[in-house]
């Protein structure tokens, strides 16, 4: 295929062309522009003028003769019968009376009353007809995707279509020209979804927006890396060793946590991220850790309630200690025996069960417990954790957030129903201009649409 | 001459598409065939929403004219052969394929505890 | 033509001495510099200007533009709440506007709203109303006050998100709760103002003329004469409307059956006709399955359709006719000439 006519200075400032894009040069054009009040030059200069602005923002990837084939001077609208009146009127109230001062004056208000209830008409504002004159562009699938709020610019939603990221009712569809028909499902990857609404991993950013640095992140991710594998060749303690580790390592965590919670009492939105994160990491590592001492764990995948079992080995009596240690060697004597004999896998690798341990009441309670707001507040940072979680390996900054100035370019018109979740949208009937409002996202008024519209008229 | 029924391929490269026509033997595959009774699309398709991964063909055939082209004589071949047989219009040439049974295939046996 | 690059004009040291006096950095110069000032002539080394703008210059640009500087100050300013999305609600451009308001994302076109959109707390109350308690779509759009397509859609959706969410595939759950957060929402709690209109009837190009029709003065002109004037065809709104049965109901309530009543005789009527549409869908399948015949073989299932191989015109070229046709040119190479399906599924 011929290769996309190349723009240079997309976003200028100095031209202010408003594109579809969330760029900050483009909302800075977008919040700039102003109703001319007066009219400069000929109608065809101002036609040309209102066409070349409207086509820069509404499919500039799409080629003029292309544009021109799918334009309709047809243009859809739509007008709510209200059924109350329906039951009421048959139409003929319309014409009652007329000449012979019977005249009502027409309701006012959006809601009039059931017994006023009359055929509202254009109550609420004329019909913007001209501000239909893209809508067969909105059928378009790249655009659709789009405004359905899966990509950060039209190009880029074009480009999804293309490298094939978007299905169209469960099926791959690569033709960014695909005409959506009302009902169809179309789905975006939401990795790349992920990737074209979220922040930029390049380090500038960071150090603008954020006080820490990313720099500074990764490199104390690689020296906790560096850290655990210092710590791979302790394997070979005693189980003594190992138990004194084991109860030290859980001191720490208990005390980690408790940070974590008094940060996050005073600002509970607050970025701390990386403590979490740690945190969580070091749960894990203890939930090994008391793996390998023999206490009674299972992979449960929530850190949660990891935590609250690897707390309640905090809450041992040093009588018990020395229990557990005493069955421990038991188990220690005991284990290459069962291994010469069983064959089976499952009772060499199960543990003995100390039901006794996590009945007792602990000695210093107010210490190691949580108390209920502090739990809830830490399981709620470690699930905020688990779903958006930091991540090198992505092509966006992690923890996933929105990219700058998102919220200035996020409406979804009428004519879609997004599910975001899933980045799946359903198109489900055309646009239609209603009475006072327009289901077209365009940033130009009435006047320029209009003219716009006149420009594609004339031709036809 | 022999009159035969036979495949007609068209479609594209990799994409085979096959009109089922009734022709004159010795003329050329792709020319104007005496009648096209049918079409052979041997591409496998998924249906859209069958998550089983089963796959279908589709046939388009006019089952009175193949019948008629039989019975005053018309050979078909091979390919045709099969496809026809499907409708019960020849015999077979070939041991029969089996229906595929519709019951789910067995669970594998658990092995037993020790 | 001017001369792009005067070089010649700049020796050497110039150069050098332009590169150790670097220029000020853009952010300290005073705003109301004048923008341009390449076309003044008295500048004190006219050198130094020129070599702003050639490609191999070792200088920093010197200022701004105008319009550059304005963006800054936009940044800074006016600007500066939109960078992060903070609280719970939408964030519109027309918030640094002097005019105020909150709904519009495009500041000079006040036609376009931003309406709100369902939250997820109400789309699974349209889900459950659906999925769970059986009601038949048209109650459940008459209900909320969402039409009911998009009743349809919301239910299609969330069958997919929970089907994801059993096969653990990957979403994106924190781009969905910024979007929700930015995004205005409706809750269908009963409080707010009816979603969206759900009777649209559209309107038919021939009603947009107007039209002279003398009638007598006795007569009633009703909307079924006003459609007909219009033409033959035109149907009038009372066979438009996509929910009659809330027609009826108003007015059994008109003709003084109690509302309760009424309001069941509604979901009656609703279930009724989606039975039916239910049905005649059925049959339609049931219909051209019957036509197919289906041989299944190890490996695949192959589908034969019967069809009449006579009905295809007198040159067997009519548009309906099967299979690939002889003598009729396929533009389908041809350049800037590439078909793009019409419909998928």
């Amino acid at each position: 295929m011929r290769c996309e006519r190349r723009i240079l200075r997309y976003h200028s400032l100095k031209r202010g062309r408003v594109r579809q894009t969330w760029n900050k040069y483009n909302m800075f054009n977008i919040w700039r522009m102003r109703d001319k009040k007066s009219v400069i030059g000929t109608f065809f200069q101002q036609k040309w003028a209102a066409k070349a602005a409207t086509r820069a923002y509404h499919g500039e990837h799409i080629k003029e003769k292309q544009w021109e084939r799918m334009f309709s001077r047809r243009l859809l609208s739509a007008v709510n019968m209200d059924p109350a009146y329906m039951a009421k009127y048959d139409g003929s109230e319309q014409a009652a009376g007329r000449g012979s001062g019977r005249d009502v004056k027409p309701a006012k208000g959006k809601y009039p009353k059931p017994d006023l209830a009359r055929n509202t008409g254009n109550a609420e504002g004329m019909t913007p007809y001209m501000q239909m004159t893209f809508a067969p562009q909105e059928r378009r699938l790249d655009i659709s995707v789009f405004r359905a709020l899966f990509a950060s610019s039209a190009r880029q939603a074009r480009q999804f279509v293309i490298h094939g990221a978007v299905k169209v009712n469960g099926k791959k569809m690569q033709h960014p020209g695909y005409l959506l028909n009302p009902g169809d499902l179309f789905q975006v990857d939401p990795e790349k979804v992920m990737i074209a609404t979220g922040r930029k991993k390049s380090s500038k950013t960071e150090s603008s927006s954020t006080p820490k640095t990313p720099a500074a992140e990764e490199d104390a991710e690689p020296a906790e890396e560096a850290a655990e594998a210092a710590e791979q060749p302790a394997e070979e303690l005693s189980p003594e060793q190992l138990k004194s580790q084991h109860l030290e390592g859980l001191k720490q965590l208990h005390q980690h946590a408790r940070k974590i919670i008094e940060l996050n009492k005073e600002k509970l939105s607050g970025g701390h991220k990386k403590e979490i994160r740690e945190l969580s990491k070091k749960i894990k590592e203890a939930m090994n850790r008391a793996r390998k001492v023999g206490a009674n764990v299972q992979e449960t995948g929530d850190d949660m309630e990891n935590l609250a079992t690897l707390m309640s080995h905090l809450e041992l009596t040093p009588a018990e200690r020395a229990e557990l240690r005493q069955q421990q060697e038991q188990q220690q004597a005991e284990a290459p025996a069962a291994e010469a004999t069983a064959t089976s896998p499952e009772t060499t690798s199960s543990t003995p069960d100390y039901p006794q341990l996590r009945t007792r009441t602990p000695v210093p309670a107010a210490q190691t417990k949580f108390d209920r707001v502090e739990s809830q507040i830490l399981k709620r940072l470690l699930e905020e954790e688990k779903i958006n979680p930091w991540d090198p390996s992505k092509p966006y900054a992690t923890p996933w957030r929105p990219r700058p100035y998102m919220s200035v370019f996020a409406f979804i018109p009428r004519y879609l129903e997004v599910n975001p979740k899933i980045c799946a949208a359903v198109y489900l009937r055309h646009p239609v201009a209603r009475p006072g409002k327009t289901e077209i996202p365009t940033p130009f008024n009435l006047h320029v649409s209009q003219l716009a519209f006149n420009w594609y008229l004339r031709r036809r | 001459m022999v009159v035969k029924i036979r495949l007609a391929r068209f479609g594209r490269t990799n994409s085979p598409f096959y009109n089922i026509v009734v022709a004159h033997a010795r003329t050329a595959r792709n020319s104007r065939p005496l009648e096209v009774i049918g079409t052979y699309d041997p591409v496998p398709k998924k249906d859209t929403y069958d998550e089983s991964g089963r796959l279908h063909k589709d046939i388009k055939l006019d089952v009175t004219r193949a019948k008629y082209w039989i019975g005053v004589g018309a050979q078909p071949t091979e390919t045709a052969t099969r496809l026809l047989s499907m409708v019960g219009i020849v015999e077979p040439k070939h041991q029969k394929t089996p229906p595929r049974k519709s019951t789910p295939k067995k669970e594998k046996a658990v092995p037993a505890q020790a | 033509m001017p001369p792009r690059i005067r070089s010649s004009n700049c020796p050497p040291q110039q150069l050098l001495l332009n590169y150790l006096d670097a220029p000020l950095p853009s952010s300290l110069l005073p705003l109301h510099r004048p923008a341009v000032a390449s076309s003044t002539p008295s500048l004190p080394s006219p050198c130094r200007r020129q070599q702003q703008t050639s490609s191999f210059s070792t200088s920093q640009p010197l200022e701004m533009t105008k319009p550059q500087r304005e963006f800054r100050l936009f940044l800074k300013r006016a600007g500066k709440q939109f960078e992060k999305h903070e609280g719970n609600g939408p964030m519109y451009l027309s918030l640094a506007k002097p005019e105020g308001g909150n709904n519009t994302p495009f500041p000079s076109n006040k036609m376009f709203k931003s309406e709100p959109v369902l939250s997820s707390r109400a789309r699974q109350m349209i889900w459950e109303a659906v999925m769970l308690q059986g009601m038949p779509l048209k109650a459940v759009s008459a209900q909320y006050h969402v039409d009911m397509r998009r009743v349809a859609a919301v239910v299609r959706l969330m069958e997919i998100e929970k089907r994801m969410e059993k096969e653990n595939a990957p979403m994106a759950i924190p781009y969905a709760r910024a979007v929700e957060k930015m995004l205005p929402r409706a809750n269908l709690m009963g409080e707010e103002e009816p979603f969206e209109p759900i009777n649209d009837v559209h309107v038919h190009s021939f009603t947009m003329q107007q039209l002279f029709v003398p009638v007598s003065e006795s007569r009633e002109f009703t909307r079924k004469d006003a459609a007909k004037a219009f033409g033959d065809h035109i149907l009038p709104p009372d066979h438009k409307m996509r929910i009659p049965e809330l027609v009826k109901m108003e007015r059994d309530i008109l003709s003084g059956v109690p509302q309760a009543q009424a309001e069941k005789d509604f979901l009656a009527r609703t279930r009724e006709s989606e039975r039916l549409f239910a049905e005649s869908q059925k049959y339609v399948a049931a219909k051209k399955e019957a036509k197919k015949l289906k041989v299944d073989t190890e490996r695949f299932e192959f589908r034969i359709e019967k069809f009449n191989s006579q009905a295809v015109g007198k040159r067997g070229r009519a548009r309906n006719a099967v299979g690939w046709r002889y003598g009729v040119p396929f533009n389908d190479r041809q350049k800037g000439l590439y078909k793009i399906p019409t419909s998928v599924g």
